[in-house]
């Protein structure tokens, strides 16, 4: 119930970055500049899913407890639906800012990467019918997976050169959110961050819950 | 869709509003996915009572 | 039962069936003469041909490689494997017959592929032979962890790609930008950097297989 209250009271905030009028946009990106309060949060919220799902998988390999296995994949689902959304509105952007929805940045090859991991364990999933062995492979996948995905997401864009802000030629290279913003824009753009993961929690713990409890009932039925 | 396009170009804050209704329609369909299960969950809590 | 003995035994049978080899030495053909059709009259750019060269060596490795665990299983041996060895050693002899197959593949596809594309001129040879090591040690390690899990779940053929690919991606384009490299012929030093990651991928991934084929192995 907390979530929900702390929810409520920053969406409101958030959902109205045109409250602020005072914004300089930055200069090439104009009024698309704001895309980023709702791109940015997506593809944070990817990796963060990714990071719980293994955190799951390597506590569901220790204690071999089911609910473990729930939790990370109510994870990969949530995971999996905002690696798509963050896919998505990168190339709309992409599309207005670069004059292409896909170029194989570097950043867009990583999240195409992380989309392919998700899309791996998925049909892994699917594969098994037998649940603790469907668990444990997926568990031992997901850790491999994310094992390789660091060389992606943190160190190929950043010696790679490429569009994306935060790359190797980029002038003030570095962490890609402190990039021209000034404070008014900073602290929207924390604020959503924020609430994107409020609500990404929020979710996750529902569908986690449900899903256990289905699991639950189908083996007492059965 | 060439007008489309034009019409995106100059009046940018629409692109904005497309992303925004793109991530909460996906934040939508998953709600949408959880709503089914629950579904599923209370059919089975009422056929276990019988 | 030491590694080397699983090793000599799946050697063993290797050689009295052939199934592995005959299906890695078709693939090559099959896979080098589509490259070859689809080419036809044009004159492919040098870059081009190095990246091609990968994908012969990917998708013949998807082709053959998951044997080691499959056969196991399909033979229903997999049981007597546990209780006459440990986890690791199973895993090392499996390793080792792998990276063998592997450089055997690689050094065929290397050969055939420079005779058949004038293109695929390498200038700085130390430097590709170095990529070749470490490309060959990353694919066999990262074949034979995913082998183990396609071996455990129900569909084998299809999903060995599907599971394969993301994770030799990060390697596979890293192999590709060397052998681009080591076309223009830069020396050694300038391309340490990529060879470092190249290196670091390897180890971990030997880690990590070590770490988790308990999990998969015993249950």
């Amino acid at each position: 119930m907390s979530y929900v209250i702390i929810a409520g009271i920053s969406f409101p905030i958030v959902e109205k970055p045109e409250a602020w009028y005072h914004f300089p946009l930055i200069p090439g990106l104009g009024e698309n500049a704001k895309i980023i309060f709702f791109h940015v949060p997506t593809a944070w919220i990817t990796v963060l899913a990714f990071l719980m799902s293994t955190i799951f998988s390597i506590k569901y390999l220790r204690k071999k407890d089911l609910d473990d296995d729930g939790k990370s994949q109510t994870a990969l689902e949530l995971g999996m639906v905002f690696c798509i959304l963050a896919t998505v509105t990168g190339a709309v952007w992409a599309k207005f800012t670069w004059g292409e929805y896909w170029s194989w940045d570097p950043r867009q090859t990583s999240i195409f990467a992380l989309l392919l991991i998700y899309g791996a364990l998925f049909a892994l999933r699917s594969a098994v019918e037998n649940e603790e062995k469907r668990a444990t492979l997926s568990a031992v996948y997901s850790i491999i997976a994310f094992v390789t995905v660091p060389f992606f997401v943190f160190i190929m864009p950043r010696i790679m050169k490429g569009l994306h802000p935060g790359s190797a030629d980029d002038t003030n290279a570095g962490p890609v959110v402190n990039f021209k913003m000034n404070s008014n824009m900073y602290l929207v753009f924390v604020l959503s961050v924020v609430a994107f993961t409020i609500l990404y929690f929020w979710m996750w713990r529902v569908g986690s819950r449900s899903l256990n409890i289905k699991e639950k009932l189908l083996k007492n039925y059965r | 869709m060439e007008g489309l396009y034009l019409f995106l170009e100059k009046n940018s804050i629409y692109i904005v509003m497309i992303i925004v209704l793109i991530v909460w329609a996906g934040v939508f369909l998953y709600n949408l996915k959880l709503d089914k299960r629950l579904k599923f969950i209370e059919k089975e809590m009422k056929e276990g009572k019988k | 039962m030491k590694a080397y003995h699983l090793f000599r035994k799946d050697l063993f049978s290797e050689i009295r069936n052939r199934y592995a080899i005959n299906s890695l030495a078709m693939f090559i053909i099959v896979t080098i003469s589509v490259i070859l059709f689809s080419v036809g009259e044009e004159t492919i750019s040098d870059y081009l041909s190095g990246g091609l060269y990968w994908v012969v060596v990917f998708f013949t490795g998807m082709s053959g490689l998951a044997r080691v665990f499959v056969s196991e299983e399909e033979r229903g041996t997999t049981l007597t494997l546990q209780l006459i060895a440990r986890p690791e050693t199973v895993l090392s002899g499996k390793l080792i017959f792998n990276l063998v197959l592997t450089l055997a593949m690689n050094i065929v596809i290397t050969f055939l592929y420079s005779a058949l594309f004038p293109a695929f001129v390498i200038k700085s040879l130390m430097l590709f032979f170095i990529t070749f090591i470490l490309g060959t040690l990353g694919i066999a390690i990262s074949s034979t962890i995913i082998a183990a899990i396609i071996s455990k779940a129900g569909s084998k053929g299809t999903l060995y790609p599907v599971l394969s690919f993301p994770i030799l991606l990060p390697l596979i384009l890293i192999l590709i930008n060397l052998t681009k490299i080591s076309m223009d012929g830069t020396p050694f030093g300038e391309a340490i950097m990529d060879v470092l990651f190249l290196a670091s991928y390897d180890v971990v991934m030997l880690s990590v297989s070590y770490l988790l084929f308990d999990f998969i192995w015993k249950d």
